[in-house]
């Protein structure tokens, strides 16, 4: 039998040469041959199509190296391996009376610079906190580090102080209200030109805050904002994967990814739906930001039929075809493995690899964004009341690009070995582990493909929004 | 977690957690990885026998996979030196 380690070591370096074919550049692989290099300077160009195909055969190649793992002690102690610390109560206090008054003067400074402030988006204090700060950073450091969204929260912090829960939540609706929520902000945030006037975007914070605390007072605010708040259930199913957890027991390290095998926090299939809609509003806004993708909605309005309708049916139309692939895919594994679990255990059960795979894109759609906004970030929170006059943008190297194919395939990798640890929990016979994973590794391929072709596309303004 | 109840199948449950599995080479296996301690001699037995038979069935499998990631990548490599250029 093959040693464990062999077979790490082996897959690891697999899995590190294909990524490296795949975005390395023939050209700095510089030498001392000077008198040559005029014949070694073309680069390799790679058809898209197989560039699409090799990252695809990436993500399957690695589930079937990932199915040479058998060993059960051994899966197990790679997802229950954690340290912890334990941490006072009055340090626990002070974290949390120091997170809310954050929160709380953070919201309040973007409503009012946002109304007050100079209307111009590189410039203004409420657009770069709202979009650069919490949209791109802080989601980011919520999936690789921590989720302290519990704590920063400002609606939360007011909710909790005035008495609340006077109506009963019915339980059957789960998490559906924040679904529509992430749908409806993410549509916000593309077809109205919030990101683009501070005032508007001061004005939905406000309408924001009032729909917040008028629901939080109502069901209560541990309902609300484990339910219904869109921004609180997005954040907090990216922060299932960061490696650190805080609570009132301390700090707890694992594993990237690893909670997502032993927390079985999902239940329904409005949780699988939050983890398809978290995938699913990165494609639609990388789509619809390309040449292709414009092109596109451009054609469908020169048929005849309204702009904003064209948006409508193709982001609610993807979702709706990205979570039938999904249910598919555990529809599938359910009539091939001889189980009693039904379709929607298996769903929801191979859900939270999801979760990798939407952080993985939110690193790759995001980071560059982020990295080259972060000196005007920097800027907006240290002197938060005076708007610089020439505002600093880092320019990126052009191998940044290359950046996000790591993040997208690494992000898919992850989930590979996250669905892997899953099938060995859920299923007494290791073959029907290594079956029950390939429907949902082949909707993984297809989603791969997808987001690597939105990456390689020339990118746009979307038309008529 | 949900389990479909009105299977009209035969229902193989393990004594210690009331999971049911629907034939007794699953349920063997499933008492041997989630309640080792639980079991007797004949149940210990079994386990064995049922494990190196899956082990046999996985060793096949494996010489598949392998067979596949070659074919992958010499298809790629073929793939690369026909349409990279």
């Amino acid at each position: 039998m093959i040693r464990s380690t062999t077979l790490r070591r082996f897959g690891l370096g697999v899995v590190l040469t294909s990524v490296l074919a795949l975005v390395s550049d023939p050209v700095a692989a510089s030498n001392a041959a000077v008198g040559l290099a005029g014949a070694s300077q073309d680069n390799l160009s790679v058809p898209r199509w197989l560039y699409l195909a090799t990252g695809g055969a990436t993500v399957g190649a690695s589930a079937l190296l990932a199915s040479f793992v058998t060993d059960r002690r051994f899966i197990e102690r790679v997802h229950l391996w954690r340290t912890t610390t334990g941490f006072s109560d009055s340090l626990v206090s002070v974290f949390r009376a120091t997170g809310s008054l954050l929160g709380l003067v953070l919201l309040a400074l973007v409503v009012y610079l946002g109304y007050t402030g100079p209307q111009v988006p590189t410039v203004s204090f409420a657009i770069i906190l709202v979009f650069a700060g919490l949209r791109a950073g802080y989601t980011m450091f919520t999936y690789l580090v921590a989720d302290t969204w519990r704590a920063l929260n400002p609606w939360r912090t007011v909710a909790t102080v005035v008495p609340n829960g006077f109506v009963s939540y019915p339980d059957r609706l789960g998490r559906w209200p924040a679904v529509f929520g992430i749908l409806a902000l993410v549509w916000v945030e593309t077809a109205t030109n919030v990101t683009s006037r501070p005032k508007t975007l001061a004005t939905a914070l406000v309408g924001y805050s009032a729909v917040t605390l008028v629901g939080a007072i109502l069901v209560g605010a541990d309902t609300w904002f484990d339910r219904i708040d869109p921004v609180s259930v997005f954040l907090h199913f990216y922060g299932r994967v960061a490696p650190i957890r805080l609570d009132d027991d301390g700090l707890s390290v694992r594993l990237p990814g690893m909670r997502l095998v032993t927390d079985d926090d999902m239940t329904d299939l409005a949780d699988i739906a939050v983890t398809v809609v978290l995938v699913w509003e990165l494609t639609f806004s990388g789509f619809v930001t390309t040449e292709q993708g414009a092109a596109a909605i451009r054609a469908a309005v020169d048929v005849g039929v309204p702009p904003l309708v064209v948006y409508g049916l193709l982001y609610l139309g993807g979702f709706g075809v990205f979570f039938g692939l999904y249910v598919l895919a555990a529809r599938v594994t359910a009539r091939r493995i001889d189980t009693f679990e039904t379709p929607l255990s298996l769903a929801v059960r191979f859900a939270p690899p999801l979760l990798v795979i939407a952080a993985g894109y939110h690193l790759a759609h995001y980071f560059g964004f982020f990295i080259s906004l972060s000196p005007m970030l920097a800027e907006a929170l240290m002197s938060p009341l005076s708007s610089p006059a020439n505002p600093l943008v880092l320019t990126l190297p052009a191998w940044f690009g290359a950046l996000n194919i790591v993040f997208i395939l690494f992000g898919h990798l992850f989930a590979v070995w996250v669905a892997h640890s899953q099938a060995y929990r859920t299923f007494p016979s290791r073959m029907q582990a290594v079956w029950s994973q390939f429907p949902f590794v082949a909707a993984m391929i297809l989603y791969t493909i997808i987001s690597l072709w939105l990456i390689s596309l020339p990118t746009a303004t979307p038309p008529f929004i | 977690m949900t389990t479909d109840t009105d299977a009209p199948r035969d229902r193989h449950l393990c004594e210690t957690c009331t999971e049911a599995y629907p034939t007794a080479r699953l349920l063997v296996l499933h008492r041997g990885a989630r309640h080792p301690d639980a079991l007797d001699a004949t149940e210990i037995e079994a386990y064995r026998e049922a494990y190196y038979e899956e082990e046999r069935e996985l060793k096949s499998f494996r010489i598949r996979a392998l067979g596949v990631l070659v074919l992958l990548y010499f298809g790629f490599l073929m793939l690369f030196i026909m349409y990279a250029s």
